[in-house]
């Protein structure tokens, strides 16, 4: 919205302000100042010229020479205008002028005459949208000559307001509320312009107001002998320069009172209403109108109506209807001003799809009392306007705002609570300074003792603005200026603050994926696509499991926002399907064949219906009772009711919403090689390899035991547990359970070949997903200082031809129990160190092993070694799948 | 044998004396000198050879045989040791006048991996509010009406609660509109007086583009004590976005609505770009704004289970995702939730 400098300066005393330095003052104090705009900039160089003669165009039919009286001298100048005539008064505009439109007027020829000016529409004056003739100033009575904006204040300064910045203050909506401000912050009075109204003593309108809800207050006065015409040149541009388009006197009335108190009127042709019989009613459900821009609406019961006894004349509060508008011929006026429910007008204005002037007013719930005010001011606005008008009918005023005033509102509060808020002392904001402040904002301020004070607020604060004495703070402190207020250190209690176990966590995953494992973190929606799902081969399993219930938003941007989710692996994938496809010069890349990425994120799960709820600790104690809670979801809006009362009607659980990590490595395919089906088995080795790497070294990191990796079986899939076990994308071969002890930790998986087709991961992938609040419950390992090893140790390999079959932890552990019973003194460490893997060999496999061996009371002997080396050899020779036989091979070879 | 005339051995030694000194002198290399070495002394060296001739000789020759074959492997040895040391310094020299060393060569490390710029910007916000005693939280993203907007005295007929700006979910809950959701938590999980920041996802139902997004990122503050003032709350946004911006900056407060503070403000800070003078990034007037900050409502603190009559508190809200599309000069904030992970490989590796 903008406000008019002329215009406040009708209001208060604006001498010697400069309006450009005084924005800042406003922004801080009242309302941010999107911009200053200086309207009608070179306007004072424009001149007012009478024609005295026209005469033809030696070179053009439709260009005319127009001959022109200046007051001292006279002018030729060319002129297309089709209304030109003589006795004309219209602007010149002298060479070398640049208008505000942006037109620079030439001192030079047109079609060959000399034509040092023009005359000028007031489009060309950047006035107006009229292209079609001469601005006309002969009402203005000047003299031929003289400057224009002698005659006319066709300049201002607009300040453009951030209408967000005044949400919450209906009465700003006006200019009047602006000066009120203005002169609270200049110290000047306000001058309230004059209400006098004589009405009449005919029965006004028959108001009939069904709608308590949606209207609080209807006044309504009946208008005769208006002829209508088009208002004077000053207010059409007034109202110009503030946006609203000039249509008659009267809507211009209308238009000028709104702007002026912020409260919307609404004038009505009555002979187009029966008996001026006005209803204010609910449309009916299949009601239809058509309102003032030409548009059908189709109404609901929701919706406010302003009927005659048959129909619809008005969108209550938003639009007038086409059938009650004023025409040139209306002779009797009924007037509305009315004060609706800011709410009821949000939603229908929203419904619609439309927004006027009037609704974003009527939006911010206005003072009733302002709906009086404005009325008042309508009549004598009109009568300026239209001097032949007559008041006929009395005022008609009508609502439960009338029947049932509400009592003025009263804070309580005392000095020193306003000045040790705002962090002031007596002699910083005396007593004198705070009442004169509070009385310019119109607050009424009574003493009850030298401290304390009631303060009644204005009808126009008192709605949903001012209501506790902490906006009595906000008063005082930004009439004062808040940069003022001296910045002040608080003295606070000291006490140690640490990050928390969760956050610790993230931060050494974070160190131990992205520094020790060159992986890139990302961060990603938490909304899961169904097209994702579908492509994951997801969709047939949710229909098939009806455990995998996930979080369904009511309201939602996309079809692809439809779902939170319920695990990181699904987006993450879809994440590494496109940076693979990225990376077409992977041989360049400088990761090489590889992208590996991860997410630290939460994940969503509904709470089972058979789940015992937990109350959320999030609602507070002082909703404990049941009376409370019960008002608590009273206060929710109907609409979300019946899912909360699924949810529970005691307590309102969260769905759960644990952390979880997330890691995928791909590979890429050099040389940009499609449809590879079979990967190469050393990729997928090396790339489960690496991942299970990855995570040991996020265990190591976060202190936890080792953990073990087996795969899940059909007992496993039963566990209560947030990881996803039956997702798609788990490799039913070439997958495991993350354990530690006997807690599931997480699930590491190859990418389902299904799954990669349908991905395009043309090579191979793993995934990874851990819960990190189940790793937050598993106790760290304790740390202990251990003085290194007296004596040296000795090591030695063996490599064992195995089957496919073997498992490495099985053999290790195997070993490592074996080789601890040796010889008490002997301490062996069991570690693998590869794998070979070669087809043409009928064992395919041979997995090397290392076994360092460490005397703890003295030096290894040859014999010590021996007995180790036996004994393991021994072990594996029983192995089923590690080379039988074999051992006396390598007895006889040592 | 006669005292005047030379022994028939002596010859033999002068001549494996001549021989030894010619090879000593023409190894070149510590290879060639130990092989010189093993030639003489080993086992079946050319000196140790000679020497065992002394069981040859009569009992009279003997002494004088020992003595000069004993000279002559002192001298040998002696010029092995010398022989050895100035190759030895010859290396030195060499390998001191290296010119073949190329020290221009790339280096090799393991490829570091990134930490996404929201995360690290988010863990130094973290770590500046924990050395001044705050304490860090983290607090769900799927809300109950009550606390993302009840408890924060947002009226059910503010805009805030329509459909419009926020996701709901069929079982009524929503996804939270600020991490504003957080302060009665943390007024019910923390002993008053207290100071927390709860960073975190927030969402909105607002359709995206450049400067718009419904999933970013927030961090709250709030801090309660027996007696918060406006002074009180200059002087701590100050200090703590000094910190967080790392630079020294001027802030002021303008009136601000948000329901769940009064008085509410929104917070400019001096503009970084012109220094206050006025240039286009602040639209000439030298301030930016930053974030909404105010003294915490009384039905706040209520909802929070304090007695506004006892407690007091200031509160504000940051956005993360907007200081760290500041601080990077990054002009679309889809990049940041975007999954690319060429985006985040263009920040710093390292948290
Ligand atoms: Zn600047």
């Amino acid at each position: 919205m903008y406000v008019s400098w002329n215009w406040i300066g009708e209001f208060v005393d604006t001498t010697g302000i400069d309006p450009v330095e005084f924005a800042d003052r406003f922004t801080l104090a009242v309302a941010e100042i999107e911009g200053v705009s200086h309207y009608g900039q070179g306007l004072d160089q424009v001149l007012v010229a009478q024609v005295t003669e026209v005469t033809a165009h030696p070179n053009a039919d439709k260009l005319r020479l127009a001959h022109c009286d200046l007051g001292d001298t006279t002018v030729t100048v060319v002129c297309g205008a089709p209304d030109l005539r003589v006795g004309m008064v219209v602007p010149f505009v002298p060479p070398n002028v640049t208008l505000p439109s942006g037109i620079t007027v030439r001192d030079g020829q047109v079609r060959g005459v000399d034509s040092p000016g023009m005359l000028a529409s007031e489009a060309d004056l950047g006035l107006s949208d009229d292209h079609d003739g001469l601005m006309d100033l002969a009402e203005l009575k000047c003299a031929p000559g003289q400057a224009m904006i002698q005659y006319i204040a066709l300049q201002d300064v607009l300040y453009e307001i951030d209408n967000k910045s005044i949400t919450h203050r209906p009465d700003l909506w006006g200019q009047l509320g602006m000066a009120r401000e203005v002169a609270a912050l200049l110290r000047r009075p306000l001058l309230v312009p004059s209400t006098e109204v004589v009405w009449g003593s005919k029965a006004g309108p028959k108001v009939t107001l069904d709608d308590h809800a949606s209207c609080r207050r209807y006044l309504s006065a009946e208008l005769d002998h208006v002829s209508i015409a088009p208002s004077p040149l000053s207010i059409r541009m007034r109202l110009r320069s503030l946006g609203v388009r000039p249509i008659n006197n009267v809507v211009d009335a209308t238009n000028w009172v709104m702007l002026e108190t912020g409260n919307p009127l609404h004038a009505f042709d009555a002979a187009q209403i029966d008996d001026d019989h006005i209803v204010i009613r609910r449309a009916e459900p299949t009601e239809t109108m058509v309102t003032l821009d030409g548009e059908h609406r189709s109404l609901t019961n929701q919706d406010c109506v302003i009927a005659s006894a048959q129909e619809p004349i008005a969108l209550a509060g938003i639009m007038g209807g086409q059938n009650s508008e004023i025409r040139a011929e209306t002779t009797r006026v009924l007037l509305e001003s009315a004060s609706f429910d800011g709410a009821n007008i949000r939603k229908t204005a929203s419904r619609l799809g439309v927004r006027t002037e009037s609704s974003a007013r009527f939006e911010k719930h206005l003072d009733p009392n302002t709906a009086a005010f404005a009325a008042h001011r309508f009549v004598r606005v009109l009568h300026e306007l239209c001097p032949e008008m007559v008041v006929v009918s009395e005022l008609v005023d009508c609502g439960p705002h009338v029947s049932a005033p509400p009592t003025p509102r009263v804070v309580e509060t005392s000095r020193s609570y306003l000045r040790s808020r705002l962090g002031l002392s007596a002699a910083q904001l005396s007593d004198a300074w705070m009442d004169e402040t509070l009385s310019s904002l119109e607050f009424e301020v009574t003493a009850l003792d030298t401290e304390r004070l009631a303060v009644t607020v204005p009808s126009f604060r008192a709605g949903r603005d001012v209501s506790i004495q902490e906006d009595l703070v906000e008063e005082l402190g930004r009439i004062f200026g808040y940069d003022h207020i001296p910045s002040q250190a608080p003295m606070i209690s000291a006490h140690p603050a640490a990050l928390p176990a969760g956050k610790m966590q993230e931060r050494r995953a974070r160190a131990a994926l992205a520094l020790g494992e060159g992986l890139t973190e990302v961060v990603l929606y938490s909304f899961e696509s169904d097209a994702t799902r579908q492509r994951l081969g997801l969709s047939e399993l949710d229909a098939a499991d009806q455990q995998r219930p996930r979080l369904t938003l009511r309201n939602y941007l996309s079809s692809d926002m439809r779902h939170m989710r319920r695990c990181l692996s699904n987006n993450l994938l879809e994440s590494l399907e496109y940076n693979l496809a990225q990376g077409t010069r992977a041989a360049e890349g400088h990761k090489g064949m590889q992208i590996g990425l991860f997410e630290i994120g939460r994940v969503f799960r509904p709470i089972h219906a058979d789940q015992p709820l937990q109350a959320d600790p999030g609602i507070p104690a002082v909703l404990t009772s049941d009376s409370e809670r019960q008002t608590y979801l009273n206060g929710l809006s109907p609409a979300l009711l019946s899912g909360v009362e699924q949810a529970e009607r005691k307590a309102i659980a969260l769905p759960s919403q644990p952390r979880h990590l997330a890691l995928a490595i791909g590979h890429r395919l050099g040389g940009g090689q499609k449809g590879w089906v079979q990967p190469l088995a050393e990729v997928t080795r090396s790339l489960y390899g690496q991942a299970v790497g990855a995570i040991e070294r996020l265990l190591r990191q976060m202190c936890l035991p080792e953990a073990t990796f087996k795969k899940l079986d059909s007992t496993d899939k039963r566990l209560e547990t947030s990881l996803e076990l039956n997702a798609a994308w788990l490799h039913s071969a070439r997958h495991a359970g993350i354990w530690i002890a006997d807690r599931l930790v997480g699930v590491i998986t190859m990418i389902h070949p299904d799954v990669r087709n349908s991905l395009d991961i043309p090579a191979e992938a793993v995934l990874a997903e851990l819960d990190l609040e189940v790793l937050l419950e598993i106790p760290p390992v304790a740390e202990r200082g251990q003085a290194p090893a007296k004596f040296p140790p000795s090591s030695f390999d063996l490599t064992l031809p195995c089957t496919s079959s073997v498992r490495t932890r099985e053999v290790l552990d195997g070993l490592t129990l074996r080789l601890s019973e040796v010889n008490s003194d002997i301490e062996v460490q069991t570690q693998w160190v590869r794998d070979f893997f070669d087809s043409s060999d009928q064992y395919g496999r041979a997995m090397t092993l290392r076994m360092t061996c460490r005397r703890l009371d003295g030096s290894l002997s040859d014999n010590d070694i021996l007995s180790v080396r036996s004994a393991a050899i021994d072990h594996l020779d029983a192995c089923e799948g590690v080379r039988p036989n074999w051992g006396d091979e390598i007895r006889a070879m040592s | 044998m006669s005292s005047d005339t030379a022994p028939s051995w002596q010859a033999d030694i002068d001549r494996l004396s001549e021989q030894l000194s010619e090879a000593i002198s023409g190894a070149d290399d510590l290879e060639a000198l130990r092989a010189v070495e093993l030639a003489a002394l080993g086992r079946k060296g050319s000196l140790t050879a000679l020497m065992k001739r002394i069981g040859t000789l009569d009992k009279d020759e003997r002494k004088a045989f020992g003595s000069a074959s004993g000279g002559l492997r002192g001298r040998v040895t002696k010029s092995l040791n010398e022989r050895r040391e100035t190759i030895r310094r010859q290396g030195v020299l060499a390998e001191l006048s290296d010119s073949s060393f190329d020290e221009t060569v790339p280096g090799r490390s393991s490829e570091l991996g990134h930490v996404h710029p929201l995360n690290r910007v988010q863990m130094e916000a973290e770590d500046v509010f924990v050395s001044m005693g705050f304490e860090v939280l983290d607090y769900p993203e799927v809300e109950s009406e009550f606390n993302n907007f009840e408890a924060l005295n947002i009226p059910s007929w503010h805009p805030a609660r329509d459909m419009q700006d926020t996701f709901w979910l069929e079982s009524g809950q929503l996804l939270r509109t600020h991490t504003s959701a957080g302060q009665v938590r943390a007024m019910h999980a923390l002993k008053a007086p207290f100071r927390a920041i709860f960073p975190g996802k927030v969402y909105r139902y607002e359709a995206t583009d450049a400067s718009h997004e419904h999933t970013f990122h927030q961090l709250e503050g709030l801090m309660i004590d027996r007696h918060v003032s406006v002074g009180h709350l200059l002087d701590s946004m100050r200090t703590l976005l000094s910190a967080i911006l790392r630079r020294e900056v001027t802030v002021r407060l303008r009136p601000g609505y948000f329901p769940f503070v009064e008085p509410g403000f929104e917070l400019d800070i001096s503009c970084q770009v012109c220094e206050g003078t006025g240039c286009s990034v602040c639209k000439q007037s030298g301030w930016v704004e930053l974030l909404p900050c105010g003294l915490v409502h009384p039905n706040v603190l209520r909802a929070g289970g304090l007695d506004p009559e006892h407690w007091q508190g200031w509160a504000f809200g940051l956005g993360l995702s907007r200081l760290v599309m500041m601080r990077y000069g990054i002009d679309d904030i889809r990049l940041l939730l975007g999954g690319d992970a060429r985006f985040v490989e263009g920040f710093h590796p390292g948290t």
